[in-house]
């Protein structure tokens, strides 16, 4: 309606324009027709002007690659089996295997949740893995009794298969994840107004209005701090794991009496294979999906460890370094592991290799994946994967087949 | 005492050799035919000796800065990065003095280090002589990058004339890539603006000539260690009008064919006490960024 009254005085404004020409040309009087011109010029730049004011012209459409999937509607049912539906999609899967709730559970639940543990998590055996500070390996006198670095033991601990995709971390914010202040630290709680996307909302930073770029689905999520990762952690019921959980599960260090562990330089084995990590110059030069670059999988069945993206771990950075080489930063900073896309140097993406960040850092090479204690889940679970070191490995071998080889 | 006479060969082609005087490439100082570094302006004759060989005389571009802001490890790291490709731009050192600078930079940042410093006499820096192979070009083209001092170069831009081998390079180097520290202009750093307005100046007199067409030669202005103040990276030219205005409104009025770059090769750093040396910046890791862009756009905007 409001269209055609405007063309409607546009027309008649432009007649009238060219009756003035017209007249002008009668009476043989150029200079009426230079104003009759120019009006008309000036009632289309005016126009012109009014529809670019209003967004009509000259605005691309939004592409599609940065359209927001469509979000669904969540559930308003109070029924408990709808509400374990709902967690199970979401990947919450481990807080229904919390010893308080799984014993209100019926038992088919219990076994889906399990599932979708024994499908998404790799299990790594307790015992001791040493943890070296960085650029130091093996030296001579290096000993049992006398090691560089420090022998620390690690219980029994379920690590995510792959990083947390952007796909995952989207339930996250979706479901109000960066509202929800028991998930986060205290001392985070003034800085949460600033960890939001390109477009001011909640969520990644490299994301836009609330969602991750399209085709990125299946990529590990970045941009995001210490305190989002830990958050996210928190509301999937895991945490993030620690340095001698993440070392562990990528080193896989054999025990060996008498002897300092037997430990791997890269998840693959000792010696750098450029085909089986995305760093500096073996991929494309940017994040890859998590599903990429699998024979670069640790013994255990944990992929992507060296490659694509750092990830935080809960432990401070500096923890391991000898105390006469103690690094100062403006902030403490948290550990990372791994190595990126763009590390450059193949001995900076060991799995004994830590580097450090601001915990508020959100860079574009540092994601994360989570880890869950064995001891914290139901008995039921915890007993199925046995205690035994060697009876889940053997157990993990047989699972995995590929690994028990490597072993 | 013996009258028996020692016969000594007077060696005339040495004296022939000594009376042909060979140019510095860079000066244009006459040398002996056996020198090692120029007797003007200390550059090296290995440059001269290799372009005389040559059917093409290698092009000159400059690298410049203020003390720290990362001029070794720029250098280092990009004939690394580009040594390394299997594809895109490639490069190949002449001469083993070339590849001196690569392997201390890198060699250091390997064991998170960052490499020492340069000195300010000539004689001790490094500079890199390479073949450049440019995508969709067939003929590589040669080029000459010396790792210059810091302090040096401010020296000259204070008090012209005071180190030749700048003036000289800077007068014929086709063009120049500048670097400011971008962490120190984000935390509020003026004298960085400052320098690098001083230096837009100094090299705008050189270029004074309009009838050579000199103003028009290529500037590539590089905010290094940006990994420390991401939104650099997000928008150069915008940092540079924002937190830089000066040097920002230099470029604008004096060098129309400038652009803005951001780069960074360390990830994070952090401080620590190291014995004897007192507290030293050290990288915990190496991810460069940003670093072929500027020298590729420098070079596309060369005529060959």
């Amino acid at each position: 309606m409001h269209n055609s009254k405007s063309i409607l005085i546009r027309w008649l404004l432009i007649s009238g324009v060219f009756a003035v020409a017209w007249l002008g040309l009668v009476v043989q009087n150029w200079g009426i027709v230079a104003i009759a011109a120019g009006g008309l010029v000036y009632v289309m730049a005016r126009s012109k002007c009014t529809r670019a004011a209003a967004g009509v012209e000259n605005k691309p459409p939004i592409p599609s690659e940065t359209r927001p999937p469509a979000r669904e509607k969540e559930p308003t049912s109070n029924d408990p089996g709808d509400l374990v539906r709902q967690m199970m999609r979401q990947g919450r899967y481990p807080l229904l295997l919390r010893k308080q709730i799984a014993a209100n559970l019926e038992a088919h639940q219990v076994a889906q949740a399990t599932d979708a543990l024994e499908e998404d998590m790799a299990l790594t055996p307790a015992g001791e893995v040493l943890l070296r500070p960085p650029h130091s390996g093996p030296e001579v006198g290096d000993s049992a009794e006398n090691p560089t670095g420090r022998l620390v033991r690690v219980e029994l601990v379920y690590l995510d298969r792959y990083p947390v995709t952007n796909r995952e971390f989207y339930e996250f914010v979706a479901a109000g994840g960066y509202g929800e202040m028991a998930l986060w630290e205290q001392e985070i709680l003034p800085g949460l107004l600033d960890f939001v996307d390109r477009s001011g909302l909640p969520g990644p930073r490299f994301w836009r209005d609330g969602t991750y770029p399209e085709g990125q689905d299946d990529r590990p999520v970045v941009g995001i701090n210490w305190y989002e990762a830990s958050a996210y952690a928190r509301w999937i019921g895991k945490r993030l794991p620690t340095d001698p959980e993440w070392v562990k599960a990528a080193c896989w260090p054999v025990t060996v009496p008498g002897a300092l562990p037997l430990q791997r330089k890269y998840p693959w084995g000792d010696s750098m294979d450029r085909s089986l990590a995305n760093i500096w110059g073996s991929g494309p030069g940017q994040i890859v999906p998590v599903t990429q670059f699998t024979g670069g999988m640790s013994v255990g069945g944990v992929y992507g460890l060296i490659g694509n993206v750092w990830e935080w771990t809960a432990t401070p950075f500096g923890t391991w370094h000898e105390s006469q080489a103690r690094f100062e930063t403006a902030v403490p900073m948290r550990s990372i592991r791994g190595g990126a896309f763009d590390t450059y140097f193949d001995n900076q993406a060991t799995c004994q290799f830590q580097s450090g960040e601001s915990p508020v850092g959100r860079k574009h090479n540092i994601g994360f994946r989570c880890a869950v204690g064995a001891c914290d889940l139901t008995p039921r679970q915890a007993a199925s994967t046995s205690t035994q070191p060697e009876e889940a490995v053997a157990e993990l071998a047989m699972a995995s087949g590929q690994g028990s080889q490597r072993l | 005492m013996s009258n028996e006479k020692c016969v000594l060969p007077m060696e005339s082609y040495r004296l022939a050799q000594y009376s042909v005087q060979v140019p510095c490439y860079v000066c244009e100082g006459p040398n002996t035919f056996d020198a090692e570094l120029c007797r003007h302006c200390q550059a090296p004759m290995a440059l001269a000796h290799q372009a005389n060989t040559q059917k093409v005389r290698p092009k000159m571009i400059a690298v410049v800065g203020s003390a720290g802001s990362g001029k070794t490890v720029y250098l280092g790291m990009l004939t690394d990065m580009l040594s390394r490709q299997e594809d895109g731009l490639q490069l190949l050192a002449r001469g083993a003095f070339s590849i001196t600078l690569q392997q201390n930079t890198v060699s250091a940042l390997a064991h998170c280090r960052f490499p020492d410093k340069t000195p300010a006499e000539p004689d001790c820096w490094h500079w890199v002589h390479c073949q450049v192979r440019m995508p969709g070009r067939r003929q590589p083209v040669e080029l000459i990058v010396p790792d210059m001092a810091g302090e040096s170069v401010h020296a000259e831009i204070e008090h012209p004339h005071t180190y030749p081998v700048i003036r000289s390079f800077a007068e014929k180097c086709c063009g120049v890539i500048v670097l400011i520290d971008a962490a120190r202009i984000n935390d509020g750093d003026q004298d960085q603006d400052f320098f690098a307005m001083k230096l837009l100046s100094y090299l705008s007199e050189l270029y004074g000539d309009n009838k050579k067409g000199r103003e028009k030669r290529p500037l590539a202005l590089m905010f290094t260690k940006a990994d420390r103040c991401e939104e650099c990276f997000d928008d150069p030219a915008g940092f540079a009008e924002k937190k830089a205005p000066g040097m920002w409104q230099h470029c604008r009025e004096r060098f129309p064919n400038h652009r803005f770059f951001a780069a960074g090769v360390a990830g994070a750093c952090a401080t620590v006490a190291a014995f004897g040396e007192g507290d030293i910046v050290v990288p915990l890791r190496i991810e460069p960024r940003g670093i072929v862009e500027p020298f590729q756009w420098l070079l596309e905007q060369l005529k060959w």
